[in-house]
């Protein structure tokens, strides 16, 4: 396929266009599902196709396909080139991208056990095994457990000369275990809620997740909520777990960063932010603990690779810095504007979509706090813990998370177990009432496979390394 | 497209010949153009054209899937020998169910010629007269058009060739100010029969109306939902209450309600693909010919929709609601109906006293409390304070955080005008609603804008 990707960029050469590339991707998976004690479901899809992305006259028009003879390579050339002329009669300025160095290059995402060799047996195995014990509990109504595996093989070129190769490995787990009784239903999930854990491993990610391990204390959390007082309304210090703060990183700090949906691109759908250019470098977004930064350079975290689908090498570049916004996610198109380099964040869903600026690793760092100090040294608080529900405007200001479940923190100590809690508030507000930060001994990376952007919708692979941290009188339990 | 003849004889060799006992092919194609403007100019014009083969197949009562977008014999026959290798090393599953039959089909024309001619220059035209219209106001314009053809065919070794050919046109419109936006959109399986004027003017008038908005405090408000807004709340339903698993897991609000009073006598809402007044589609995706569910009748609770699996698993028929292989979600009602109330949308208005107009909602999210059917998220695009029967300014955007059992239960009118709103797959189904009347319902946060 490199050969024809080449030679397809030679043709559209002749074009008279501005830039032009085009990405042969091939897609597999495979995706196992136990429920409720029975194996529900094991598929494997395959697929592949060729994008060919042109900018003609400043205006951008693509065109993808799964045939992959030249003479349709050619057809697919002309009718992106053909799309992108029709944008024309709305131009205002013109497209340009920024200057770039231009790669010859290989990348292999780094794993150790191949999942797709792993027997199938083994694999349901141990989901049924995991089944089995969750629904040792009679009030267990509804048990899901699933495993997912991605291969990405893709090429890259360009009109630049550039032409790259990556192969990209992921692999993933997890499961849910739901307590029904009158009425009621109360949900505990391992290692995260929405299907689990992911990252760009092999299967001795899953070998270290003990499934199995933790199968029993899910179970029981689960039914003990049945039981749990319902979280109070009030406005309290709170700390949340590493789990939801990938969550709360993921809505209010990662998607709002995004420089297209900044400059209005992503208006029709999910919405702007309100972390707009005149406030890079101004705003005060949280308080000095708080620094985050996106980085797609970590080995075997779900949102690392070699290069992005603009053929940008994968960088780590700082979004807040002690507090003050310093920098947006970008592309090539979108960097000039605020006069930095692109950062490496285009990626396109597969061969069919095409590239947008998207969430790589985007990380909190880690604070001083040892996580047992820092429950001690809370007088009143609440600790929420796993992502139930998630909602923010369309500006990225009011938000409200649902988790699975609270405990009260009372003199320093966990105490009473809360059941539907819910939080809210407004993003600066909420990060500036951040007052610690747990250590690197606390932090780890969540890998979110379903990330959701775009028309038509794309779901893209990130990650977020998060530690729990405390926010000072932030409003739970608000749903009346 | 590939047309049902070719579509036929591969897909029905390939299932012929398997040695599964069972064997089924799901052709999905696809062929759409995607035009995206935001700041009053196209960034976005793009075109797609795929197919996918999924198989399903079974030994006994064990099954595997397996799917590529290879559309050559040599490929399908090699992706449904996968499918059996699958079948093979799997465990068995008491609720696996392969019923499907011959059935006749209600015959519906589904694909428009004119829709399927739209090129990316057409496309381009209509979206440069709205950023004009956004701009001679001052305003932006940011939205999409797309138009789409797709073709959808199940085949199986007993006997069922099930094939459909689709078009389908959707538009959405914002148009915005520093201080104020207004949204419309139009979806329709006829391009000609989008009235793009009349959804520019009503973007405009929600965004200049809603200039300067005006905070209210959170609280218990009337609302008047209008079509969009109704649609964006049954979106969530339809997964969280309205299909099987979450009626018998006991998680969906209408788990032991059934004849039951639920809501307001108002208020109908039912699934049926076959009817034409909504984006109708004969079939689901297991060859299956689609039923009428009312999930609420008059105010009583219904029943939920089933596929076979479910179908089998909980002792009841399958409703052709059947998802395409590999899907563990269950279920899915993709044409659902409120059904249209007698009164004039104007006049419903009108009767407000005091209370908030909702054009839309964003980022609703229905997991806090499925049993309640609790759900949160934001209005946008045209939030407007009424008083006395009249709308008298915009409203910064608001949280809702309610159950839609207290919603349902307070509805005190219903129009009889009803909008398709576009939903998860406006190839195959939408979301067909009237504007709502609803007092109390329950605010619980506000924002900046």
């Amino acid at each position: 396929m490199k050969d024809r990707l080449k030679e397809i960029i030679d043709y559209i050469k002749h074009k008279g266009i501005d830039y032009a590339d085009a990405r042969y991707v091939e897609q597999r998976s495979e995706s196992i599902t136990v429920k409720d004690g029975q194996l529900e479901a094991v598929s494997r899809n395959a697929g592949r196709g060729v994008g060919i992305r042109v900018l003609h006259n400043g205006c951008w028009g693509f065109a993808s396909g799964s045939l992959l003879e030249i003479r349709d390579l050619r057809r697919l050339a002309d009718k992106a080139i053909g799309i992108a002329r029709a944008s024309a009669v709305t131009r205002k300025a013109p497209a340009a991208l920024a200057p770039v160095d231009v790669k010859t290059d290989k990348y292999i995402s780094p794993f150790i056990e191949d999942p797709f060799r792993v027997p199938l047996d083994e694999k349901i195995g141990l989901l049924l095994k995991v089944d089995e014990i969750l629904r040792r509990q009679k009030k267990i109504k509804i048990t899901e457990s699933s495993m997912d595996f991605f291969r990405t093989d893709k090429f890259f070129c360009s009109t630049e000369g550039a032409m790259i190769e990556q192969s990209i490995l992921e692999s993933g787990a997890g499961y849910e275990a739901t307590a029904v009784e009158r009425g009621e239903a109360q949900r505990r999930s391992y290692p995260n809620s929405h299907r689990g854990d992911f990252r760009c491993a092999g299967y001795e990610f899953i070998r270290g997740m003990d499934l199995d391990g933790n199968a029993e204390r899910v179970a029981e959390e689960a039914v003990a909520l049945l039981l749990a007082p319902p979280c109070p309304a009030i406005e309290t210090d709170i700390i949340i777990s590493g789990d939801q703060m990938a969550l709360q990183v993921h809505e209010s700090c990662g998607h709002p960063v995004e420089l297209d949906r900044v400059l209005g691109t992503e208006i029709s759908l999910a919405g702007g932010s309100f972390m707009t250019i005149d406030k890079l470098r101004q705003l005060k977004y949280g308080s000095d603990k708080v620094s985050i930064v996106q980085d797609a350079t970590i080995p075997y975290a779900l949102g690392s690779f070699g290069y992005d689908d603009e053929g940008v090498k994968a960088t780590r570049t700082d979004i807040i810095r002690n507090g003050l916004f310093v920098g947006y996610l970008t592309s090539r198109e979108t960097a000039q504007i605020v006069n930095s380099a692109p950062n490496g964040t285009m990626r396109a869903d597969g061969w069919n979509a095409i590239p947008l600026i998207r969430m790589t690793n985007i990380n909190l760092e880690p604070g001083e706090w040892d996580y047992d100090s820092l429950i001690a040294d809370t007088k009143n608080g609440i600790l929420l813990s796993t992502n139930k529900s998630w909602s923010i405007d369309d500006k990225r200001l009011n938000f409200q998370f649902g988790v699975e479940v609270a405990w009260q923190i009372k003199d320093g100590k966990i105490t009473t177990m809360y059941k539907n809690p819910i939080y809210t508030g407004i993003t600066p507000e909420f990060w500036n009432s951040c007052d610690s930060i747990c250590n690197r001994n606390h932090w780890r990376i969540w890998g979110l496979p379903s990330c959701g952007k775009g028309e038509p919708m794309q779901t893209a692979h990130v990650a977020h390394g998060t530690a729990p941290a405390r926010f000072r009188n932030v409003k739970v339990g608000v749903s009346k | 497209m590939t047309g049902k003849e070719k579509i036929f004889e591969l897909l029905g060799k390939v299932v012929a010949g398997s040695k599964a006992d069972f064997a089924e092919a799901v052709f999905l194609g696809t062929d759409y153009g995607l035009t995206r403007y935001a700041n009053s100019m196209i960034h976005q014009n793009v075109a797609d054209q795929n197919n996918n083969v999924s198989f399903k197949v079974a030994i006994g009562k064990k099954v595997g899937v397996a799917s590529t977008n290879v559309l050559e014999l040599e490929s399908l026959h090699k992706t449904c020998n996968d499918a059996i290798e699958i079948a093979e090393r799997a465990k068995p599953n008491p609720h696996s169910a392969f019923l499907s039959r011959p059935a006749r089909y209600k015959k519906l024309t589904t694909y428009f010629k004119q829709t399927a001619g739209v090129t990316p220059a057409k496309r381009a035209a209509i979206v440069k007269r709205i950023c004009q219209r956004a701009e001679r106001k001052g305003l932006i314009a940011s939205g999409s058009l797309t138009t789409s053809v797709s073709e959808i065919a199940i085949v199986n070794n007993k006997g069922v060739a099930a094939y459909q050919p689709n078009t389908s046109t959707f538009v959405n419109m914002i148009f915005s100010s520093a201080d104020s936006s207004g949204y419309a959109q139009g979806l329709s399986r006829r391009f000609d029969m989008i009235d793009f004027n009349r959804l520019i003017a009503r973007a405009e008038e929600k965004c200049l109306k809603s200039q300067n908005p005006v905070t209210l405090e959170p609280g218990r408000y009337d609302v008047f939902l209008e079509p969009v807004a109704v649609a964006n709340l049954l979106e969530w339903l339809t997964f969280i209450a309205f299909s099987a698993n979450p009626y018998h897991e006991k998680t969906s609000f209408l788990s032991g309600r059934k004849g039951k009073k639920i809501g307001s006598t108002l208020l109908s809402i039912y699934d049926d693909g076959l009817d034409i007044k909504g984006i109708a589609f004969p079939f689901d995706f297991e060859g299956v010919p689609k039923k009428r569910v009312f999930f609420i009748r008059k105010g009583l609770g219904g029943t939920p929709v089933y596929d076979q699996a479910t179908a089998k698993k909980y002792k009841a028929k399958s409703t052709g609601h059947g998802m395409p292989p590999g899907n563990t979600g269950g279920p899915v009602p993709f044409n659902v109906h409120v059904a249209p109330g007698t009164r004039n949308s104007v006049k419903m208005l009108q009767s407000i006293e005091r209370g908030i107009l909702v054009t839309r909602f964003h980022y609703i999210n229905g997991f806090l409390d499925p049993p309640k059917a609790l759900l949160t998220g934001m209005t946008r695009d045209g939030t407007f304070l009424v008083e006395n029967g009249k709308i008298v300014s915009g409203v910064k955007n608001l949280r809702f955080t309610e159950s839609m059992l207290r919603a349902f239960g307070n509805i005190v009118a219903v129009s009889k005008e009803t909008e398709l709103v576009d939903t998860w797959w406006s190839d195959i189904g939408c979301i067909t609603a009237p504007a709502l009347h609803v007092r109390d319902f329950t605010f619980t946060g506000k924002t900046e804008f």
